[in-house]
This record gives structure tokens, sequence and C-alpha cells, in this order.
């Protein structure tokens, strides 16, 4: 070894290699150390959770007032096949047919035999009974795919409003359509206004009038004058939610909301308290109607003689409908201020409802004397049965107009209000409705201890040769009970002839179904009775004998 | 020394490493636990909304109508049946009187707001 060469060669090397390898382990335990103290502090690495598919919402239930389940969303089943799994298409559709017999063959064949293909949908949304069907034919191509599904526990009960959704979930008509975002969003379920054992009684009262009348529809609604909250709403024939809209079109028509027929004399107390609104009429003013009279270029009459025909006062003119009389009241104030009134109350458009809206107003093209002449007593004009319902609701509540709504709400101050007549008038108008139950056209609406006031209404239905006397829209609209005022109800009877031969008018169809729904559905709203003689304030209403009556009034 | 740190290392690298792998078990278990507790929420929930169904489906006014009339003899009230509270006091006291009277109740002196002491 020369002194020149490097000392300890080999042991140079040495240390340093243990120090690389050192510092490796090191270097390793260092990262081992961290991860095991980042797993320990921060827990395990979730990011494969974020990827992980969002389960589906289950869409919100439907239910009524008192939390009875109208719809809720159950899993269900529907039927796929996969046509490259399939040897002989006709056997395997025949099989179907066996089970589906409105199943199209020529589709369903064409779709299972493109080979290429390895799904396609045979059923959305099949039964239990069909399941089992499908399951004994023990076909290895046909595979049952789990979806959710919309359930109606109550059958067809209020099916017209509910609406129902699309296979794909979509809500397609009624409350499902309005409320679809909402109801998509699930949580909790939708409270309606709606009171399943009302809806019922209205139901089933109008499914009996078909027994008593031949009649082609009808339409109902109770609803509450304080609040606005629709407690029954119906139209016959009715829908069953379940089939889809796969029904004939007279079910499909919803007549309370989406029809717009002309309602005759059930306008007259609009007519009236528009004139005593205007101060252009007193309860003691009379009126000759023993003679027809031409007002622009329609010459009014009325179809029966009214009792002391040459000297009737106001509340005569409704509790002996008077058409004449009528015409009579509306020329005082003029075909602008009726407009102006009855624009006030809705009957004109513009009403945004909680809920379904109603088919748009059909108003006369133009508002002179002849129009006036007829609006006045409710032809030549054409709203749905729920907007009209509406304008009743200031004779319960002392002047306020109260919009209609379907959403349950414990807060009073979502209640939509608009004065529109004053207490008086209101309290004099309820008293000759309550006076037209009692003494005239509307005694059939009578349900004792309920103390019913409302107006018949009987309207020939237009058509294009102009109108039809032998084809009738008959309607009774009422508020109960007169001396509290609680709830309005509207019927309407679409070519209702009683089956005994009688009379056609809606003193003897809409009147009579009226009384009933009223009788039925008062226990179940909680109205109370009228017991013994009710302490309320009267209203003189100056009659026919000249003698003066009395109504029963706010 | 380097040899000791050295060792000591490894074995703290290999009993990490091991706590690891049990942690990693134990979440993998855990998961899985709450997988399966939460098909179980899903299926009770679901159970849950077809017991809802099957009650509303049963208790539907078309069906409890009859029911209740049948096996009940229920109708709905009418009118007179409604009493006003001022002649609650008088109608209750009349039912009182209807009582048949009990053992224990005969020697008791009559109530003193019933109509039996007027």
């Amino acid at each position: 070894m020369s002194v020149l060469d490097p000392p300890y060669e080999e042991d140079v090397w040495g240390p340093r290699r243990v120090r690389m390898v050192a510092a490796v382990l090191a270097l390793v335990f260092v990262v081992i150390v961290g991860r095991s103290a980042w797993v320990v502090f921060n827990g395990p690495d979730r990011s494969a959770d974020d990827a992980a598919p969002v389960e589906q919402v289950r869409r919100a239930d439907i239910v009524d007032r008192d939390g009875q389940l109208l719809v809720t969303t159950l899993q269900g089943w529907s039927l796929a096949a996969d046509p490259s799994a399939i040897w002989e298409v006709d056997e395997v559709v025949g099989a179907l047919k066996s089970v589906f017999p409105n199943l199209n063959t020529t589709q369903m064949t064409q779709a299972l035999s493109d080979k290429k293909r390895r799904f396609v949908w045979v059923r959305r949304g099949i039964t239990e009974r069909e399941r089992r069907a499908v399951k004994e034919l023990g076909m290895e191509a046909l595979r049952f795919v789990e979806e959710p599904q919309r359930v109606y526990p109550n059958g067809a009960l209020a099916g017209h409003l509910l609406g129902y959704t699309g296979v794909d979930g979509d809500g397609l008509e009624g409350i499902e359509k309005v409320y679809d975002e909402r109801l998509k969003a699930g949580g909790d379920p939708l409270r309606l206004t709606i009171d399943a054992s009302v809806q019922f009684v209205l139901e089933q009262e109008l499914q009996a009038a078909q027994e008593q009348f031949t009649m082609i529809g009808a339409a109902g609604i109770v609803m509450d004058a304080n609040t606005g909250a629709v407690r029954a709403i119906a139209s016959w024939p009715t829908s069953d939610p379940r089939k889809r809209g796969d029904e004939p079109a007279e079910a499909k028509t919803n007549r309370a909301i989406n029809v717009r027929p002309e309602l005759g004399s059930i306008y007259k107390p609009l007519t009236v308290a528009a004139a005593l609104e205007a101060g252009k009429l007193s309860v003691t003013d009379r009126f000759d109607v023993s003679a027809p009279v031409k007002i622009g270029a329609v010459t009014v009459r009325d179809p029966h003689p009214l009792p002391n025909a040459r000297s009737v006062t106001a509340s005569d003119i409704i509790v002996y409908s008077s058409n004449l009389g009528s015409s009579l009241i509306a020329q005082r104030i003029g075909p602008e201020a009726l407009k102006a009134f009855l624009g006030d109350l809705g009957l004109l458009g513009g009403v945004q409802i909680n809920g379904p809206q109603t088919a748009s107003p059909l108003p006369p093209a133009e508002w002179n004397q002849t129009s006036m002449a007829t609006v006045a007593y409710g032809h030549g004009i054409g709203v749905s049965p729920l907007a009209f319902a509406m304008t009743y609701t200031p004779f319960a509540t002392g002047g306020d107009l109260v919009t209609p709504t379907f959403i349950e709400s414990s807060d009073p101050a979502g209640v939509k209000r608009k004065r529109v007549m004053s207490r008086e008038t209101a309290a004099t108008v309820l008293a000759m409705l309550r006076r037209t139950v009692t003494d005239g056209s509307g005694k059939l609406a009578e349900a004792v201890g309920y103390e019913v006031a409302g107006k018949t209404g009987t309207a020939e239905k237009p058509t294009p040769d102009g109108y039809d006397p032998n084809r009738n829209i008959t309607s009774f609209a009422a508020v109960f009970p007169a001396s509290r005022p609680q709830f309005v109800v509207l019927v309407v009877l679409d070519e209702a002839e009683p089956r005994t031969g009688a009379t056609r008018t809606a003193s003897v169809t809409a009147a009579m179904i009226a009384g009933k729904v009223i009788a039925r559905a008062a226990p179940l709203l909680d109205v109370q009775p009228v017991l013994g003689a009710p302490a309320v304030q009267t209203v003189s209403l100056q009659g026919t004998d000249g003698q003066g009556s009395e109504g029963v009034a706010q | 020394m380097n040899r000791i740190v050295m060792v000591g290392g490894l074995v703290v690298v290999a009993g990490l490493a091991v706590a690891v792998y049990r942690a990693k078990l134990g979440a993998e278990e855990t998961q899985g636990r709450i997988d399966g507790l939460k098909a179980e929420v899903t299926k009770v929930e679901k159970e849950i909304a077809v017991l809802k169904a099957e009650e509303a489906y049963l208790t539907r006014p078309e069906r409890i109508g009859p029911i209740a009339r049948e096996r009940l003899g229920l109708e709905q009230a009418t009118p007179g049946q409604y009493v006003a509270p001022e002649a609650l006091k008088q109608r209750l006291g009349e039912e009182r009187l209807t009582l048949p009277p009990t053992p224990e109740a005969a020697p008791v002196a009559p109530a003193t707001d019933g109509p039996a002491e007027q």
C-alpha cells in the first residue's frame, strides 16, 4: 500500500451505503408513520363513496287535511325482455298476449325480433297477479325490473283532482302535475285541503244523482268560505288515476275546473249585490215584471209568472228567480259597472288559485245593453264551477272574496281575501238567499238544522243555432249555515232530467242534490246544527205581499 | 447502536403495517355493517309504506261506512242528537237517574246537583 493510496478504501463506501439505506428506510418509516397518523386522525379515504350512485328520491306522498293517505309510492315491478335470448319470437309474444290481452302484438313482435337489442320494455308497472302469471310462463328471456309505482289506496276518490303520473314518474295531470317538482323532491307529504270523507260524500251523491236523473255530467264543490280551503271537489263521471288517462273522454274531463258552462240564475244574487253596492237599488224598490221588456237587442221575459208580478222587490226577483227583474236591476247600473263588479269577483279571469288553475272564463265579446241584460241572469258568460263558487264567499264572510286553495296551511296570513262589497250588502243578499230556500225555488236544498241559503240556476245550453230549450245546465249555489256562514257549496248538473218525468229545472235537480250533500257533509265538517231559534241579526226584506219578510243574516 | 435502531425501526414499521391492515379490515367490516343497516332501513321503510297504503286502503270511506253501519250500528249524527251546552247538565242528570244503584252506592246520599234531589 502506497502512502498516496487513499486509506481504508473499502471502509469509505461502507458507511456511505449504510447511511443511504438508513435514509431510505427512514423515509419509508416517515411515510408509513405519516400515513398511519393520517388514517388514525382523518379516517379512511372516502373518495370512492363520492362516486357511488345516488339513491333515487322517493316521490312524496299526498294526504288529505287529516293526514289520510291519498297517494303514495311503493316498489312495483315492470317487465322487460332480452331479444338476443329469444329463439321463437312468436311463441313469446303469444304467451305475453295471454297475460296482457291488450298487448300490441305487431309492435312487440317487431321489437323482440331485433336481435341486436339486449333490453326491451314489455310492460311498465305490472300488477302482482300479472307478475305471477309471467313467472308461470317460465321464459328465460323475460326479466322483472323493480321500479317505484304511484299507488292510490282510495281508488278513484278525488281522481280528477289528484291526477296521475306517467310510467317514468312525471306528473301528467291534476295535483301530480301542478306540484310535480315539489313531489319529486320527496320529503314530507303534500297536505291537501281536501277532506276524504266529505269528498266521498260529494262523489257518492253525484253518483246517486245519476240514478235519479238521466244526465251526461255533474260537478260539485264544498269550500270553506273563510279560508278558501276546498274540502271536496268532484266531477262525474269519475276518473280513476290508476288507469293513467286510459279512459273515455267524458271521464277525463274535470267538469269542476276545466269546463265553462253558462250557469244561469245563480248569477242573479251577484247582479243584485252589484246594484246594492252601487247605491242604485234599495230592498224596498219595486219592479214590474209582468210583461216582456226589450233591452238592447234582446227581449227578456220570465218563463214562469211571478206572484204579484206588477210589483216585486229585489228579494222576490231572487226568491222566485225572475230573469226580467234581474235584467231591470242590471239596467240601473249599466254594462260597465256590472262588468267591473263581476271582474272584482274574479269572473273575468286573473285569479291565481293555489292548486290546479281553472279554465279561462268566456265573457261576452262586447259589454253592451244586450250582453248586460243576459249576463244579469247568467247567460252569455261562462266560467268554471270552481271560479263561480268563489263568488259566493263574500255572502258568507261579510263582503270579502276568498280565493280557493287546495294546499292546507295553518297560517291565517296565507288566506287571499279581497273586499268586494260592504257588510250590509252581503247580509242583505244572504238573507235573500235564505228566503229562496225557505219560501222559493230552493226548498229541496234545505238540510234540517243547517240553514241553507242558496240560489237555483237553470240555463239552456248554447248551440251554434242558439239556445236549446231541451238541454239544460242546472245548478245550485249555497252558503250554510245562514246565521253563521262557514261553507259554500255548488252543484252543477249537465242535462239532468228526472227519471220520474218531473220538470228538469234546478229546483228539483241540483237543489235536491246540494241539500243532500250539505246534510251529510255538515257533521263531517264539524258544523254545529242550529238548535232552536238562531240568535242572529235579521234583515228586513220587502216581499210580494207588501207585508215584508225577514231573512236570516249575519 | 445503529443496528438496534434499525431493528427497532423495522419492528415498529411491521407493527404499524399490521395495525393499518387491521384498521382497514375493521373499516371494511364497519362499512359492511353500515350498508347492511342501510339496506335494512330501506327495507323497513318500504314495509312501512306498504303498511300505510294498506291501512289507507282498509280505512277508505267507501269501506268503513258500510262496516260501521252494519256491524256497529253507527249512523251519521243528526241535528237532533246535538245538545246545547246549557242543556247538557240537565241531560247528564237524567242519565244519572237511569243508572241502576250499585251495592256500594245504595247507602250513599244522592248527589247534590242531580235531579234525584229535586
